[in-house]
């Protein structure tokens, strides 16, 4: 009880904080602040995890809980803000600003993955959602893309609260539990994937999100895409799993929704030209993927699910953090990648490597996670899932491929391009991350199993 | 364990390489040729047995890592180390830029440790790990010198077509394991036989399309040709001992599952269209490597023929045998290509003013064609043996025969012809490293055929793979004689065709020889045979052109849908809104439909 208070004390004096620092105008000073404090909260969760707190389920001031799926979720989010830091850091143009409304995302985050009532989750998305808004405009991003987020987010609101709205006024309770079965909570059940489906880039409420991807500088891209969208997931699990898991029509039209996305995320992805948009329809794929561990429901598919989640988020950051580079040197299309071995070849074997690890090579987290989702389909019966899924896969290739063909082609004249330190910290520790559970799986996957078991029972 | 200790000096080579400073390029080809024969040196310690450690599990499932030493697997892992061993000493003489060394040897290196992994493992998991180590690392050397086109073309096109396998591979993977609760090659191999279900046969399915591209067969074996792109060294290891030969090693060694759902009889019938596919092409090449790329294509058919017919004894001695020759033929294509600076057999010549490259090449030819006392031979009568119970395969392996002995005695009289001015010299003056190899695989051709006798007792002991316990080889002499004859006719028809042209005969041979270039309508046969694997290579696989050309081929659907998603998504927000209620509406009208209706 009295640790849980520590971790929201560290959370409040994170964001009061760095507003005070702010007004210093000390740019540096404020980066450190912000990763003291954020390696701080990765300790407290830590510190949760092997002292066995969160099991059972501890209630604080019976708004939020610490509980497995919190803890992984939690520190997931912090680790993914703290290298999203170090990019916005480097590439930024008002550190400052971006620091404190960043922090203000996480808190939101936090909300998420620690609610125990869809009014929490609610306040949290928007609390994690709106400020990208914001983040947009301050990164030089375009004026376009922050409107379109704003709009597609407030249409998601509107559908969120009238979900809520539903099931509140079918059961009188706002409680994250299974309700008894009727058609209103079964068309709440929809409307909470139509909403949530856009804070996880779900076909078909997902079609503007390449186009602010494209829209926002790259680091922001990183915390949209890599952290942002993890936390719709995060929703999304909880709302279906601990509200709707009784409903197994619903689960049939995840699969559905799973299917539709993969196919959308990839064979528009094959024709795109942009390299950050290419990036932002296989990101969409991937998220399909996610969903198909999702629509089978079962602790194996829940622990893939979040296995998987945790290995995009790594492997998108660290992508995003090489397209930062590259942009800064304003080069933006997959053509512009030719070559890019001879002038940096940390650059072109990171990038290499996070494709060919969302392709599925062993030995990465990316085939861990696939394997895993692929097997948890088939055993539960949904065969079809699992094929569509490795057709989907086969499809991929080709646009990744295309791209990392590019990079090891031969280009005349080039010119050795330096990284700055902190970029290849952030990429080497995502290779890090990537390769060695993909290498040694077994822990994460227990994390993973976890906080999976927390959401659906053994 | 001390198979797995194989992999130290390998891996010890390749970290010894990556710290090499620029100056130090040079010593990058003694330290490879160190650790692969090191590497060697320890595997022919290891003693039979299999190990399992535990990797990671997740609610009901387990993972292991799985290394199996079974003889067979043994007898792979030797190979694997011992060419690459000799491989990398060719490559010596063979990669004379000092700027590209270090690449070359870490990447061969690299290529080495997933072959030699593959060949020890125990259950699916290694198995897929080591594959799809082999497709990268194969594509890293097939596109060595990515600064040419046709290079990286090639490289890319292996990759497609080998990932559309590894897919297939991990489908299957997953399938078994479904169906039969494990991944352990020893049990899958004492459970498939008790009553396969559904799952099983799809599954086998899946496993025959990974198979059969690794190993090149028709419709995937496009890759393999234009593989040639590669360094030559890498050709002889690719064909040889490695990669191709990934394919038909899984198949012999789960030829259980193979009997037990009823599909040997794919296999043979994949494998006689591609032996004849392969054969024919053959005969029409010129190109120096690539007609013994396509013998290599037509072996792996053959291969898989026997084990079609259900002999997989002859396959592994075949497979055996092989190794030694084809590494042989293309060690001597390089030294051909080397000193004539030709690519195509009717511009070189000179072969014999080296008698060492002519000698040994004329016993790698012998031994290709079948000739006794080479294992050519015993490997030819293992086959021709098992599948003379089946008169229509007997005879097209006959045909097959003449054939290929035909091919390949042209492919050494074009190059034996007398040479202009100075090509002479050249022959005489090429590196030691690049002609005693061939003199240790021309010994090691002859003494393989030694192993005939011996392979039946060596792969039936300890009992690790029950199936192969009890199967033999023997030699028929009516068959032996039948068939001595018919690879003599072979060689004696392409000896009046391509030298002695004024002899008895000759004059038809010749006109037979013409018309195989110039003839309309053999070329129009071959435009169809060509055509027609293309086109089944097409159908097969739209992959198979590469990816550059996949937006033209992916079929327009595709590209019309993605047009029309692309045109919605780049919209406007009003277009938005409209999408998600739509996609609301929709999902209240299924949801209506399925469950209340």
């Amino acid at each position: 009880m009295d640790a849980s208070f520590i971790l929201i004390a560290l959370a409040l004096v994170m964001t009061l904080g760095s507003i005070l620092i702010r007004l210093l105008n000390k740019k540096t000073l404020l980066f450190a602040f912000n990763c003291l404090m954020l390696i701080l909260l990765l300790a407290g969760f830590a510190y949760f995890y092997y002292s066995g707190i969160g099991t059972p389920p501890e209630l604080i001031v019976n708004t939020f809980a610490i509980n497995p799926f919190s803890i992984f979720f939690g520190a997931m989010f912090t680790a993914g803000m703290l290298l999203v830091n170090m990019l916005a850091e480097k590439y930024s143009e008002n550190y400052g600003d971006f620091a404190i409304i960043s922090n203000f995302a996480l808190l939101g985050m936090y909300v998420v993955s620690s609610s125990v009532s869809l009014i929490t989750i609610f306040v949290g998305l928007e609390l994690a959602t709106l400020p990208a808004v914001f983040l947009i405009l301050l990164s030089r991003g375009t004026i376009e893309a922050a409107t379109k987020l704003f709009i597609t987010a407030a249409i998601a609101i509107a559908i969120l609260s009238f979900a809520i709205v539903l099931l509140y006024g079918a059961s009188n309770s706002f409680a994250l539990k299974s309700y008894s079965q009727s058609t209103i909570i079964a068309f709440a059940a929809l409307l909470f994937v139509a909403a949530l489906g856009f804070e996880a880039s779900i076909f078909p409420f997902n079609v503007l999100i390449p186009d602010i991807y494209t829209g926002s500088s790259a680091y922001v891209t990183a915390m949209l895409g890599g952290v942002n969208k993890k936390v719709g997931f995060a929703a999304l699990l909880q709302v279906l799993l601990l509200v709707f898991i009784t409903n197994k029509e619903l689960f049939l039209f995840v699969a559905v929704l799973s299917t539709l996305t993969m196919f959308y995320g990839n064979i528009v992805a094959l024709l795109q030209n942009n390299t950050k948009r290419m990036l932002a329809y296989s990101s969409i794929s991937q998220a399909g993927y996610i969903l198909i561990g999702v629509a089978v429901a079962s602790q194996a598919g829940i622990t893939a699910a979040i296995f998987q989640i945790f290995s995009h988020m790594f492997i998108f950051i660290g992508m995003l953090g090489i397209l930062a580079f590259l942009e800064s040197k304003n080069r933006k299309e997959v053509n512009d990648l030719i070559g890019l071995s001879g002038e940096n070849s940390l650059a072109a074997f990171s990038l290499s490597l996070f494709m060919l690890s969302l392709i599925g090579l062993p030995l990465t987290t990316g085939f861990v996670g696939k394997f895993l989702l692929f097997l948890s389909a088939i055993n539960a019966g949904l065969i079809w899932l699992a094929v569509i899924g490795i057709i989907n896969t086969a499809i991929s290739v080709f646009y990744y491929v295309k791209a990392i063909m590019a990079m090891y082609a031969n280009k005349e004249g080039a010119r050795h391009l330096s990284m700055p330190l902190s970029l290849r910290f952030v990429v080497i520790i995502c290779i890090l991350i990537t390769v060695i559970f993909g290498i040694y799986p077994g822990p994460l996957v227990n994390l993973a199993s976890g906080a999976a078991t927390y959401l659906i029972p053994k | 364990m001390l198979a797995l200790f194989v992999l130290v000096p390998l891996i010890a080579a390749m970290l010894l390489m990556a710290v090499l400073k620029e100056h130090g390029h040079k010593k990058s080809k003694y330290i490879a040729a160190a650790g692969s024969l090191a590497a060697f040196a320890i595997a022919l310690l290891a003693s039979y047995g299999s190990y399992t450690y535990h990797w990671f599990s997740i609610a009901s499932y387990t993972f292991n890592i799985s290394i199996l030493v079974a003889p067979l697997n043994f007898m792979l892992l030797l190979l694997v180390l011992l060419i690459g061993t000799v491989v990398i000493i060719y490559s010596w003489g063979y990669m004379k830029l000092p700027s590209e060394q270090r690449r070359f040897y870490f990447q061969i290196i690299a290529f080495e440790i997933s072959m030699a992994t593959f060949a020890i493992s125990g259950n699916f998991i290694t198995l897929f790990i080591a594959w799809e180590f082999l497709s990268l690392t194969s594509y890293l050397l097939i596109g060595f010198w990515y600064q040419k086109d046709s290079a990286n073309r090639a490289a890319r096109k292996a990759l497609t077509m080998i990932f559309i396998g590894d897919l297939a591979l991990l489908g299957s993977i997953v399938l078994f394991y479904n169906a039969l609760g494990t991944l352990e090659f020893t049990q899958i191999i004492s459970s498939v036989g008790s009553g396969a279900s559904a799952g099983v046969d799809a599954a086998t399915m899946l496993l025959l399309v990974a198979i059969f591209t690794k190993s090149a067969q028709v419709p995937f074996h496009e890759w393999l040709i234009d593989a040639m792109e590669g360094p030559t060294p890498v050709s002889a290891y690719l064909h040889s001992s490695t990669m191709v030969k990934a394919g038909v090693f899984a198949a012999i060694l789960l030829f259980p599952i193979f009997q037990a759902t009823n599909t040997l009889g794919i296999i043979l019938l994949f494998g006689l269209v591609t032996a004849l596919i392969a054969t024919l092409c053959a005969l029409k090449e010129l190109h120096i490597k690539k007609v013994i790329a396509y013998s290599t294509i037509q072996e792996l058919s053959i291969m898989f023929v026997a084990i079609g017919i259900g002999a997989p004894l002859a396959a592994i001695y075949f497979f055996f045998a092989q190794t030694f020759y084809k590494a042989l033929l293309f060690f001597s294509a390089g030294n051909i290509m080397e000193a004539t600076e030709r690519d195509y057999l009717n511009d070189a010549s000179g072969l014999t003013s080296n008698p060492l490259i002519y000698y040994t090449t004329l016993a790698g030819v012998l031994s290709l064609a079948g000739f006794i006392p080479f294992a050519g031979f015993f490997a030819n009568e293992g086959i021709s043996n098992a599948v003379s119970s089946n008169m229509n395969v007997y005879l097209i392996m006959s045909l097959i025969s003449v054939l290929t002995s035909f091919y390949i005695f042209r492919w050494m009289f074009y190059p034996s012809r007398k040479p202009k001015a100075d090509i002479a010299d050249r022959y005489s003056t090429q590196p030691a490293t690049m002609v005693l190899p061939m003199a240790l695989l021309a010994a090691l051709a002859l003494l393989a055929s030694a192993f005939f006798f011996m392979i039946s007792d060596f792969i039936s002991y300890g009992n690790y793979l029950p199936f192969l316990s009890g199967l033999s080889l023997q030699i028929n002499i009516m068959d032996s004689a039948i068939f001595l004859v018919l690879i003599t006719i072979g060689a004696g028809l392409s000896y009046m065709a391509y030298v002695a042209e004024n002899i008895a005969g000759g004059p038809l041979l010749i006109r037979i020889r013409d018309m195989l270039y110039t003839n309309p309508l053999v070329n129009l046969f071959y435009r169809a045979v060509y055509g027609f694997t293309y086109e089944v290579a097409e159908a097969a696989s739209i992959l198979d052109t590469g990816i550059s050309d996949v937006f033209d081929d992916v079929g327009l659907l595709t590209v019309y849908s993605g047009n029309a998603i692309k045109r919605l998504s780049v919209g406007s927000i009003n277009l938005y809104a409209l999408m998600v209620i739509v996609g609301i509406l929709a999902m209240f009208a299924a949801f209506y439909l399925t469950v209340i209706v």
